[in-house]
């Protein structure tokens, strides 16, 4: 009898303490449901802080047009991207933290059904819509052919690339049918989510019909007839008018603050100084900006020899106006706009005015933007004056001034109108990028269909020009 | 134990009674006293007394565990008192899995024995350290971190991205050996990262009485799916009728120095600077006029050479300075960074007291570990509590527990990775005109961050890369605690003499506490829970791990016949595992320096990070061993597991195993051949998944909004497989003088539960998926001889030898390649289809066709991409051979540990050869200059190679500034190195006070000891650095930034007995 309790009791024992199994293995700590809208943020932050930051591992686009020069550490500003993987960086900031989020944000906004919320829901995709042309753009101006119609497909783990011409193509008509659905007088997004505007509607129509003018221009070179197309149809839809409809992301502190404050001022580092290409070009100009964009030494401006070990305390900074950690991270401005507006002119398109009003708006709206002085002089500089024979240099040089601070934008004007001369940098270890090789974890993870894109678009070298940039640097390296 | 009592009736019989001791007089309870040719015997009792009835001329065999058997003939005398002998290695019995003891002999698989003695002969935080060279098939690396994780893989690495370690179990009880490092801190080399330990190292080898390690996956069936990677059983010791008190008082002091080899030597003719002679021009008394300075800016020695001459240093700009505004002499540092480094001290004091009684025995025992650190402000303190005990409650019931409490506190580890990190600071980026004593005397006066990097000349001006070291020390550390109880209590009912009945409850659950800071004043470097940049901060890690385990055995052991033996185990196990953590930090920095607290912080403090996962494996399993005359064994094992963290109609699946062991000396008659014995096995175990890996959950980001997660989940997982095959055989010669162990083994683990890193254009940047097969095969061989064996003296030598080659069978289909970690300098470890496990990428030198690097016409080596196979981590093979030698009292062994092949990438030569600081960027050239000096003085070096239409290149580089070493002239394979090496271990001298000196003191043991650890690298490859330094324990090996000196350690210790 006693064997007996004593083995039922051990049975029982076991019996009792085993619990249901499959009810363990769930995460309760993490949500298996958000809202579209959180994911929207998420997805605009990166997209800002990606176009944004200094980070030698992530966009070093100042360096290589030569706005900035590195202080101790030059390997960056000599076209090493390998060391530091920034073409992996960068592919995976965008593929994966901005629009694989938002995808998901449009299917969840999609499937919630709220009487409230739902007359807002074409507004909200439209929004995200513009900001996925956005990010797709820069995709292709950085990279050439890249996988679109099968990326962002967890089932198919090797996407083809497409063509990039097509990509880019298909992206005017998206962002067209995304303005076409936008209905100004209703809201979308509130404000402690859509950083920008505030979930304004007017203001998201005019940045993408300016999205749009920028993605016409950039074809301009390559067929003449979409790029007339898309940027006559953009003009007439409304563009950006002032400096007040500049698209900056705002920034508040650490760890929503700006990336120029956390990388320059944050780290206590002193990575930077001005470029000795851009100080040259405004000091010869005598541009008023220059006190806005950099400090002085002793009253003078000077800047680093591109490439070179430079010291710090040797050259003018940047300026700190533009470091403080509530400083917008701008995404499209109205400057760059008016001197899209001139080339469009210069190239004989229909928008109204002509290539030299918009050109001297350009400037007009830059020295606003910096509350530069001494306007009227600058712009009765011989130097400065409008040359219709030479606008590639003339639209080129001062788009490349007003774009200072402005990463890709600015790289791409270089690319495209290919001034001003920029320098060779004293150690180069390539030819001057035109853009980013492809990541290694594709040639590594997706070997075929890298290999395929790679020859399509004439070899995965970093000076391989890519299919908008039609002609080659004048500076000859 | 098998006795079936059957009353025969015999004429003549007589009683014989008697007392059975050991040969120190001690009695032993339990010995089996059988009639020969019949089944009558009985036992001797507690105190070795017996009676038994026998008739004269029958014959009495006296048999018991651990000794050699005897047999008796019945005289005329009814006294017959017996002294057994400590048995002869045939009959040694070994504990195996789930606690059943079995005779080695009867084993089909293989498995290796190590004295506690061993183990606690030289002490450290980390037993597990002591198991190197000890095994064959077992590879452990220790990592060189203070309290740091060490690695205990046996016969290769299986899953390639799962947990590879040895399951460890003391009595039975499987206990955890989490690794609580954050992720990063394992795969990648990002800094600021701790190496929190491994939860094993807490179990203290003073009260370790054996470990045996069962290597193949059949040695562990029984166990379930950890046991995979195989078992490292951990017998505590237990009470036994003692002589005198039963107490044992164990203390032992331990002293190290830093092996000079394994760390920096310096060139000493150049300092601080990035530009070569070129010093800093800086008016620095206030006079107008610019002064000389040294380049405190940077943090490199390419800059000017020494020659003595006055000028201004870092130790000029501060008031609190004695040389405030004075000019100091340029020269090479007295005290450079080697001064850094105190004389870790370790003391281990330990008293435990056991004894047995007729009903039962018990052991309680209390161990003390405080062990200072080579770096200042660090320190480990243990305390171990050990009661355990067994108690017959009746004939047939027999109760058991064990419980051990241990609380270590730990403080200031050594940061490991890339930033932050004090050695790292001064293998890569250090000026050698740097005097450490002076960095100590300025904090230690004025507590501030007075540094020899500052930003500017001004006085306060904070560091720019780099603090002051005791700054670092001193201000910037962690601490943590782990508070940990480990138990079991068991009961055992015999049901009837074939058969009992056992079942137990066995729980290890712990709390832990980590605690890191950053004082105000600091070098930003990104910290906490938002990893932005920041000087200050506190951060803090609550984590709670429990295990435990129910188990229910039914354990049979009878004789089918005279000669065929039926041993069996029906049996089930339930076990619940959880972890629970929560993490939380300040942000932007203190708001009152000197606070660590999470209310402290500037910004608002971010969302803390909380992690909870449960999981649970019911299994059921069952075991049959016949054996045939004492000859063949045959063994059987299945089991069932049924996983929480498989999808349901996966979960459960089972797994079997074979294995045979033919002793086929017994059959043979030669002298010469004491044992011999063939042994085979298969098994198959199964691994179930993380938890939490079926479905996708978002994340909620520290800055703002969710994101889908990175890693997409599979829902549809299947168990992983480990098959292996093992053939192996054992022999002994000249009466047990010499033997040897040999084993062949090829394990295949499929379908392995793996982390797959994709194209990250699908928008993820891993899937989890079933893919994937590893090989792993070889052979070990251990070799045991006592050359010389008289009275009074003997030599005894033990080898080990392990050879495993793995081999990555495939991976997840379109993956050509997976990466395992990504380091900084531009190094992957990858896992490559055809090569074996853990391979090391990078760039490499660009070669011809005839194997001449290309130089480009700057001068400078040409440099392939970056995804050249540079090298390979795992070692060709390892061996170890320790020398023991007893002459009387005296007892001498050594250890010799080897380790041929293997690589490591080296981050400190990658940096600290460009920044200057090594005699790789000065010595004479070929010109018999300096080969600093410029061109024209006759300095620079022409790097041997040819130009790409294969010209011998002739170009003179000019060395004279940064540029052309190191990583800004090398491809990575030039820092890969050869991670071969010969150390002497460890070396112990003891002497045992004999008996006689003792009988008139209260004592009855006496033993002193000297030891001494990592004496001698006798050889190895990789310069300034131990070849076995890494960041972690984990998969990701072969690499080593910043990481400690090793210590030659020298200990001395005591052992008495009352």
């Amino acid at each position: 009898m006693k064997k007996l309790i004593l083995i039922l009791t051990a049975a029982v024992f076991a019996v009792s303490c085993s619990d249901n199994l499959e009810d363990l293995n769930q995460n309760i700590k993490d949500p298996t449901q958000v809202s579209g809208e959180s994911l929207f943020a998420s997805a605009q932050k990166q997209l800002a802080d990606q176009i944004t930051t200094p980070n030698v591992n992530l966009n070093n686009t100042r360096l290589w047009v030569q706005h900035w020069q590195e202080t101790t550490y030059p390997d960056e500003s000599n076209y090493d991207q390998a060391t530091r993987p920034i073409p992996d960086n960068h592919w995976r900031e965008l593929y994966r933290d901005v629009l694989r989020d938002l995808k998901e944000a449009s299917k969840n906004i999609t499937a919630t059904d709220n009487d409230i919320t739902n007359p807002l829901k074409p507004n909200k995709l439209a929004i995200i819509e513009v900001l996925n042309v956005y990010a797709w753009s820069n995709l292709v101006e950085t990279y050439g052919n890249v996988p679109y119609t099968e990326a962002l497909d967890i089932e198919n783990l090797l996407p083809k690339y497409d063509d990039g011409m097509t990509i880019y193509k298909d992206l005017i008509v998206r962002l067209t049918a995304a303005i076409n659905s936008m209905d100004t007088s209703k809201g979308s997004f509130s404000s402690d989510v859509e950083k920008i505007y505030s979930g304004d509607v007017a203001s998201w129509k005019k940045f993408a019909n300016t999205l749009k003018l920028r993605m016409g221009i950039i074809l301009a070179d390559a067929d003449n007839a979409t790029a007339k197309a898309a940027v006559e149809s953009a003009v007439a839809s409304g563009v950006f008018t002032s400096n007040a409809d500049d698209a900056g992301y705002a920034y508040t502190a650490a760890p929503n603050g700006n990336p120029l404050n956390d990388n320059l001022v944050l780290s206590n580092r002193n990575d930077y100084v001005a470029g000795k290409t851009i100080i040259d070009i405004m000091n010869t100009l005598e541009d008023p900006r220059r006190g806005s964009f950099f400090t002085d030494v002793n009253g003078e401006y000077i800047g680093g020899v591109i490439g070179d070990q430079t010291v710090y305390s040797d050259y003018s900074h940047v300026t700190p106006s533009i470091l403080g950690g509530d400083y917008p991270g701008w995404f499209l401005q109205y400057a760059e706009t008016e001197f899209l507006l001139a080339e469009a002119a210069a190239r004989g398109y229909n928008v109204g005015g002509s290539a030299e009003s918009h050109y001297v708006a350009g400037i007009t709206a830059s020295f606003d933007f910096w509350g530069a002085d001494g306007l009227a002089g600058y712009l009765a500089n011989p130097a400065v004056v409008y040359n219709s024979g030479a606008w590639r240099e003339s639209i080129g040089t001062q788009a490349w001034l007003a774009l200072y601070n402005r990463t890709f934008a600015s790289w791409l004007s270089v690319r495209r109108l290919d001034f001003p001369v920029l320098v060779e940098p004293i150690a180069a270890e390539s030819g001057y990028p035109v853009r980013y090789p492809y990541p290694v974890s594709e040639i590594n993870l997706n070997p075929n269909n890298y290999a395929e894109a790679a020859s399509a678009i004439g070899g995965d070298a970093t000076e391989t020009r890519l299919f908008w940039d039609k002609f080659d640097n004048t500076w000859g390296f | 134990m098998l006795v079936l009592i059957v009353q025969l009736a015999f004429a003549q019989e007589k009683t014989i009674s008697g007392t059975v001791a050991d040969d120190t007089g001690l009695p032993l309870p339990g010995v089996n006293i059988i009639i020969k040719g019949t089944s009558t015997g009985t036992q001797s009792d507690f105190d070795g007394n017996y009676t038994i009835e026998a008739a004269v001329g029958q014959t009495l065999v006296y048999s018991y565990v651990g000794f050699d058997t005897q047999e008796i003939a019945v005289g005329a005398s009814n006294k017959m008192d017996v002294t057994m002998q400590a048995g002869s290695v045939l009959d040694e019995v070994v504990v195996t899995a789930l606690g059943i003891s079995r005779e080695k002999q009867s084993l089909g698989y293989s498995t290796q024995q190590v004295a506690g003695e061993d183990l606690a002969t030289v002490k450290t935080s980390n037993f597990t350290n002591g198991l190197s060279g000890k095994v064959a098939g077992l590879q452990i690396r220790r990592n060189n971190n203070f309290g740091g994780s060490t690695n205990v893989v046996i016969r290769g690495i299986t899953s390639l991205t799962g947990d590879n370690q040895a399951l460890f179990v003391v009595d039975g009880v499987p206990i955890s050996n989490l690794n609580t490092n954050n992720p990063n801190q394992k795969n990648s080399s990002a800094g600021n990262y701790y190496d929190y330990g491994n939860a094993a190292a807490d179990i203290n080898p003073d009260d370790i009485e054996s470990v045996n390690v069962l290597k193949g996956a059949a040695a562990s069936a029984l166990y379930g799916s950890r046991a995979g990677n195989g078992v490292i059983i951990i017998t505590t010791k237990r009470g036994k009728k003692a002589k005198g008190l039963g107490v044992t008082i164990n203390s032992n002091a331990q002293v190290g120095f830093v092996d000079k080899s394994t760390f920096a030597e310096y060139q000493s003719n150049y300092g601080a600077g990035y530009g070569g002679e070129a010093f800093t021009s800086e008016d620095i008394n206030g006079d107008g006029i610019d002064d000389v300075v040294a380049n405190y800016l940077d943090d490199a020695s390419y800059g000017p050479s020494f020659n003595g001459q006055l000028i201004y240093q870092w130790d000029s700009f501060d008031p609190a300075s004695p040389n405030y505004r004075t000019r100091t002499p340029w020269v090479n540092s007295p005290n450079g960074a080697i001064t850094f480094f105190e004389t870790p001290i370790t003391l281990t004091n330990s008293i435990s007291i056991s004894n047995g009684m007729e009903k039962g025995s018990y052991r309680m025992s209390y161990t003390k570990l405080d062990q200072s650190g080579l770096l200042p402000n660090s320190q480990i303190d243990r305390h171990n509590f050990i009661f355990s005990g067994n108690f017959e409650m009746s004939d047939r019931m027999t109760a058991s527990g064990f419980a051990n409490y241990i609380k270590t506190d730990a403080l200031g580890r050594n940061s490991t990775g890339y930033n932050d990190n004090v050695v790292g600071n001064f293998k890569q980026w250090w000026q050698t005109n740097v005097d450490v004593q002076q960095q100590w005397d300025i904090y230690n006066s004025t507590k501030r961050n007075i540094g020899w990097n500052p930003g500017s000349s001004e006085p306060g001006a904070s560091p720019i890369y780099w603090d002051n070291p005791y700054w670092t020390r001193y201000e910037n550390y962690q601490n943590d605690s782990r508070s940990r109880f480990l138990g079991n209590f068991e009961l055992n009912y015999k049901l009837a003499d074939w058969v009992n009945i056992t079942g137990r409850v066995a729980t290890d659950t712990y709390n832990e506490q980590q605690e890191e800071r950053r004082a105000v004043g600091s070098v930003p470097t990104s910290f906490g829970i938002t990893r932005g940049n920041v000087d200050s901060g506190y951060l803090r890690r609550d984590i709670t791990v429990t295990e435990t385990n129910y188990d229910l055995m039914f354990n049979f052991d009878a004789d089918i016949s005279e000669s065929i033996s039926l041993a069996g185990i029906l049996g089930t196990n339930i076990r619940r595992d959880e972890f629970n953590s929560l993490t939380n930090s300040t942000a932007g920095g203190l708001v009152v320096p000197g606070l660590y607290s999470i209310q402290n912080s500037r910004n608002s403090i971010p969302n803390s990070q909380e992690v909870a996962q449960k999981r649970g494996v019911d299994g059921v399993y069952a075991s049959a061993s016949l054996g045939f005359g004492n000859v063949v064994y045959l063994d059987g094992t299945i089991r069932r597991d049924d996983f929480s963290t498989l999808p349901d109609e996966e979960s459960a699946f089972y797994y079997p195993s074979v294995s045979t062991s033919f002793v086929f000396s017994k059959l043979m008659n030669v002298n010469a051949i004491s044992f011999g014995k063939l042994r085979l096995n298969y098994a198959k175990v199964g691994n179930g998944a993380p938890p939490d890996k079926l479905f996708d959950t978002y994340v909620i980001n520290t800055d703002t909004g969710t994101s889908v997660p990175s890693t997409s989940n599979n829902q549809f997982l299947r168990p992983e497989f480990t098959t292996s095959y093992e053939a192996g055989i054992e022999m002994r010669f000249i009466n047990n003088r010499v033997g040897f162990d040999f084993s062949y083994y090829k394990s295949n683990s499929e379908d392995q539960i793996v982390e797959v890193p994709i194209a990250e254009s699908t928008g993820y940047s891993r899937k989890l998926l079933n893919a994937g097969e590893i090989e792993n095969k070889g052979f070990e061989i251990s070799l045991n001889a006592t050359p010389v064996k008289t009275d009074n003296f003997s030599w005894m030598l033990m080898g080990n030898f392990t050879q495993n080659k793995s081999e990555v069978i495939s991976l997840p289909e379109g993956v050509e390649v997976f990466e395992l970690a990504r380091y900084q300098g531009g190094v992957r470890i990858n896992a490559v289809p055809g090569e074996p496990y853990g391979v090391i990428y990078g760039a490499d030198y660009v070669y011809n066709d005839n194997g001449q690097r290309v130089v480009g016409a700057n001068g400078k080596y040409l440099r392939t991409g970056p995804n050249e196979k540079i090298g390979d981590t795992n070692p060709d093979w390892l061996m170890g051979i320790t020398n023991t030698l007893n002459y009387k009292n005296w007892s001498f062994s050594f250890l010799i540990d080897v380790q041929q092949g293997g690589a490591v990438f080296s981050l400190d030569q990658y940096y600290g050869q460009a920044t200057g600081l090594y005699g790789e960027s000065d010595y004479i050239n070929d010109l018999g200059n300096p080969v600093r000096n410029t061109i024209e003085n006759g300095g620079g070096f022409i790097n041997p190679g040819v130009l790409e239409d294969g010209t011998p290149n002739t170009t003179r580089v000019d060395a004279s500034e940064f540029g052309q070493f190191g990583y800004a002239a090398f491809p990575q394979s030039e820092f890969v190195y050869d991670a071969s090496y010969v150390k002497l271990r460890q070396a112990s001298l003891s002497y045992s006070m004999p008996s006689k000196f003792l009988d008139n003191t209260f004592m009855t043991g006496l033993q002193f000891t000297v030891t001494g650890s990592n004496l001698w690298i006798i050889d190895k490859n990789t310069p300034y650095a131990d070849p076995e330094s890494g960041l972690s324990s984990g998969n990701s090996q072969g690499y080593i930034t910043g990481s400690l000196p090793t210590t030659q350690d020298y200990g001395f210790n005591i052992k008495a007995q009352f």
